[in-house]
């Protein structure tokens, strides 16, 4: 996945399950990012302060930080991230997914995300157009 | 800090593709290459943990299969297992409105099934699926005092299902349990953290399977619903359809089958009957076939 400036998409993972990072970096990957992890919000702020993301892949329920707490984080003046928030969570119920929103993500998905999917969705979020 | 093991980082490509074509022999669950790296610090926890020096000593060895704890902690570190009670719950509304009177109304006539109704969830993870079915079916069931009633549970998983024999659960898995269910069903045993009664517990049965695993599903029979969700969406096409397959064998005819909210039975395989009920779809194992 190569941004504009030419540089590979690099991705963000944030994830308490090791199994769901995996799963979730590695269709990522196979989607052409280069992607880093993180098992928590804190970890993920932490992450984001150091590096530059093109997209953040975020789960809700974590221990230390949240996901809504580590999106409203990355979206405030501590990080300031304009880049593309996508929300993945076992909670199903809509009224997560209007946290998710006014938290700041741009997108939020009901686990477990197809492969296909994922990759589409992330191809699309980083394109800010529908992808082929 | 212990010394760093080799293993991970010193995985040839090789052993690699030894161990994922040994691995998916084993389980149905395929990694591509780009998965490599997640896999290999997977492998790693596992060698560590195994007392093994590298990954060759812990490869033989788990190929040997004189030590089963390796591949069982192998599938452990590998699987996903991340549920709570009452997750999708609609497809348990449709279980109780549509699917169980449909059930009913093809038994106990001449020809027809006898015995209990059975039911399976599969993978079952740490217990909350096969409970959350068994608290609906007591609580909103207005058949329960009348049929007898059997609850299955199965997983790949060992440490998972040891999770589910215990059934302690935390606010998160419990957070849909209405108020009333907790104190008539559960025993708070400390702060955050509640135990499903006996009573409940004993009356699921709980097994190990694997649903890729066609020798060992022969023994999964007689079915009349079983829940498969989101696992399906894991496997490789060759998997799911030898998953399907087993599924359909361990249903009756008639027998309905419930998937994830993001899984497609019609793109795996033609076997089953789609049913549009008002919940949302299940798959029916067609009546007339063998």
């Amino acid at each position: 996945m190569t941004m504009e400036d030419g540089t590979t998409a690099t991705a963000l993972v944030v994830d308490d399950a090791a199994t769901v990072r995996l799963y979730h970096s590695s269709l990522l990957r196979e989607a052409g990012f280069d992607v880093e992890e993180a098992a928590n919000g804190l970890e993920a702020v932490e992450a984001a302060l150091g590096t530059v993301f093109d997209l953040f892949v975020v789960d809700v329920n974590m221990p230390k930080m949240d996901g809504y707490a580590c999106v409203e984080t990355l979206r405030s003046d501590t990080v300031g991230t304009g880049a593309p928030i996508l929300m993945v969570s076992t909670e199903d119920r809509p009224e997560d997914a209007d946290r998710a929103y006014r938290a700041g993500a741009n997108l939020y998905l009901v686990k477990p995300v197809s492969a296909k999917r994922l990759a589409r969705v992330a191809t699309m979020l980083i394109a800010k157009g529908v992808p082929e | 800090m212990t010394i760093p093991m080799v293993a991970g980082a010193g995985l040839s490509d090789l052993d690699f593709e030894k161990f994922r074509e040994y691995f998916y022999k084993r389980t149905g669950i395929q990694f591509t290459a780009a998965k490599r790296y997640f896999v290999d610090r997977r492998i790693d926890a596992c060698i560590q943990s195994s007392g093994h020096r590298n990954f060759g000593g812990w490869f033989a060895a788990l190929r040997l299969g004189d030590r089963t704890d390796l591949l069982q902690d192998l599938i452990n570190q590998l699987t996903v297992n991340e549920t709570y009670f009452l997750r999708e719950d609609y497809q348990f509304d449709s279980l109780l409105s549509e699917v169980l009177p449909r059930v009913l109304a093809g038994r106990g006539r001449p020809g027809r099934p006898a015995g209990p109704v059975k039911i399976l969830s599969l993978p079952c993870s740490t217990g909350e699926e096969p409970y959350s079915i068994a608290l609906r079916l007591l609580e909103e069931w207005d058949q329960i005092d009348h049929v007898d009633v059997e609850i299955h549970g199965a997983d790949i998983d060992s440490a998972v299902l040891d999770r589910a024999r215990l059934a302690v659960y935390g606010n998160r898995s419990l957070q849909r349990v209405p108020k009333p269910w907790l104190a008539k069903y559960f025993t708070r045993i400390d702060e955050d953290r509640y135990q499903l009664d006996g009573g409940i517990r004993d009356a699921v049965t709980l097994a190990q399977v694997n649903v890729c695993d066609t020798p060992a599903m022969r023994a999964v029979q007689d079915f009349d619903v079983i829940f498969c969700r989101n696992v399906l969406i894991y496997f490789d096409e060759l998997s799911s359809r030898r998953a399907a397959e087993n599924l359909y064998g361990a249903l009756r005819a008639g027998g309905f089958l419930f998937l994830g909210h993001s899984e497609s039975m019609s793109r795996i395989s033609p076997i089953f009957t789609p049913v549009r009920l008002p919940e949302g779809l299940v798959y029916q194992r067609p009546t007339g076939a063998k």
